[in-house]
């Protein structure tokens, strides 16, 4: 008996990959705004994640997003120079700021 | 096509619009306009799309008509870009180490054993502490999330502490660190851990590798994620592949500097001035949001409408959920589902209204807990930096013509 309720038990929770071979995560197209700086952008910051990510942070103050390029550099350890992280901030507060500088 | 083609289009994002309010102000509600993205995520159908790379997926306000989310329409938020495309489920498995008698190397099968664990199920809220975000004025950092950064499912696992037992806590052992398998592009990003004390380890906490009935979907965990029902997402792990146990409490950017709070009583600060020492957003607090009828809806005059929602909190419960129709000058007590899906859960309420006047008219849902907490209206709910634990009661206007 207990046997056959082992057989049961594997009959109705079979092991199966969830999806049939690799998952795929899409691209998303954003719409970016081509400024100054935008270069330092792609080269830095889009190599780690995607530009929704930040575009969906909202209008936000200089000050907001020099502190998100240090948190960048700081605690995920990405390599932006000196003057790449005040070129993209520039950019930042520019197309996506608030107008405030704090 | 190459990325930078993308960069090239056109297409907006689907979440792309952006918060508009500059000025130091009044927290309102949160962006509700939201369009559902054309793309379709693995396992997903399409829903409310802010990023690709971490995938960050918002379910759409429908889905809080209903006592449990599907899991094709259940959120979606990852901190690192990149997550295993493929886990085979026959060779995957789960370390447990550090302070133990006797590390362990699980598989799925040897962990849905009943021989081996007790195999049990919770239903309980998910929500992101960010949930609601876009609703604090000014603009708070981190994603703009409207209500939609939650769901509710019922979740199959075995408990953490059975599986601690098994591998024998040694007497030092204070700090339980999980680890999951998202990484970044950099090796020296760190990795997604979180740390919880024992002491917060309840029976009530289990590492779930079922979702409503099915393997949890990649986007969600598969296979197997950290369930700590009452307290916001951000603990729960997904795609654990490490435990490891500690004497030491580590410093770890996600516990330490993010999904933290103001450590006031009013939990809150001011742009100008951040407050100097912070507490982890931890427990959920009391909320409760409208499903149906949705902003912008067109209802006829004289017309039978049943207004739906959920209510929920950290596991007190939910005691009762009032509507108003008057801008909030009189409420009507909602009637609440039997609450057998257990005190975790989403409560759904439901009352039926009749819209008499022609125009526009607000539908307000405010809940209060067994122990007395209730909902505080939107404008009362203080600022804190990181746009956390908004629960202002929720605000819908419809046509009634």
């Amino acid at each position: 008996m207990r046997k056959l309720l082992i057989l049961a038990a594997l009959v109705t929770a079979p092991l199966f990959a969830q999806v049939e071979g690799d998952i795929a995560v899409p691209y998303m197209p954003f719409e970016v705004k081509m400024g100054k700086g935008f270069n330092e952008v792609n080269a830095n910051c889009l190599t780690c994640h995607s530009f929704g990510y930040v575009l969906n942070q909202g209008r936000q103050s200089k000050k907001f997003w020099r502190g998100k390029v240090d948190k960048m550099i700081v605690h995920f350890k990405a390599p932006i120079t000196d003057k790449d992280a005040a070129i993209i901030t520039e950019y930042l507060y520019e197309e996506y700021g608030n107008g405030k500088l704090k | 096509m190459k990325r930078r083609d993308f960069f090239k289009t056109t297409i907006a994002g689907a979440a792309a619009t952006m918060a508009t309010s500059l000025e130091a102000g009044v927290t309102g509600q949160p962006i509700d306009n939201r369009k559902i993205s054309k793309l379709n995520f693995p396992e997903k159908r399409p829903m409310i799309t802010y990023s690709d790379r971490p995938p960050l997926l918002e379910s759409p306000r429908c889905t809080f008509a209903n006592a449990i989310t599907p899991n094709d329409a259940f959120f979606v938020r990852w901190h690192m870009p990149d997550i295993p495309t493929h886990i085979d489920p026959k060779t995957y498995k789960i370390s447990i180490n550090g302070l133990v008698n006797k590390e362990l190397d699980i598989t799925l099968d040897y962990l849905k054993d009943p021989a081996n664990f007790e195999q049990v199920e919770v239903t309980a809220v998910l929500q992101c502490g960010g949930n609601s975000r876009s609703a604090f004025k000014p603009t708070a950092g981190g994603i703009q999330w409207g209500h939609g950064a939650m769901g509710c499912a019922k979740w199959k696992g075995v408990r953490l502490s059975d599986l601690l037992d098994q591998a024998g806590l040694k007497q030092d052992a204070e700090w339980i660190g999980f680890n999951g398998s998202e990484t970044a592009a950099y090796y020296e990003t760190p990795n997604f851990i979180r740390e919880l004390h024992l002491e917060e380890l309840d029976d009530h906490v289990i590492l779930a590798y079922e979702m409503n009935g099915e393997d949890l979907p990649y986007l969600n965990g598969y296979p197997l994620r950290l369930i700590i029902p009452g307290t916001y997402s951000d603990s729960w792990v997904k795609m654990l592949s490490n435990i490891t146990v500690t004497n030491k409490y580590k410093k770890l950017f996600f516990m330490d500097i993010a999904y933290r709070v103001p450590d006031n009583a009013c939990e809150c600060e001011t742009p100008e001035k951040h407050a100097k020492t912070t507490k982890p957003i931890t427990k959920m607090n009391v909320k409760s949001v409208i499903g149906y009828p949705e902003n912008g809806e067109k209802l006829q005059k004289n017309s039978h409408v049943v207004v739906r929602g959920v209510a929920f909190d950290d596991g007190h419960g939910i005691r009762e959920v009032k509507i108003s129709i008057d801008n909030g000058k009189t409420w009507k007590q909602a009637e609440l589902d039997s609450g057998e899906a257990g005190r975790y859960a989403y409560r759904t309420f439901k009352l039926a209204i009749n819209p008499t006047k022609y125009g526009k008219m607000t539908i307000m849902a405010k809940a209060i807990n067994k122990i007395g907490q209730e909902q505080p209206l939107a404008k009362d709910i203080k600022w804190n930096h990181g746009g956390y634990k908004f629960n202002g009661i929720d605000v819908v206007t419809v046509d009634v013509s």
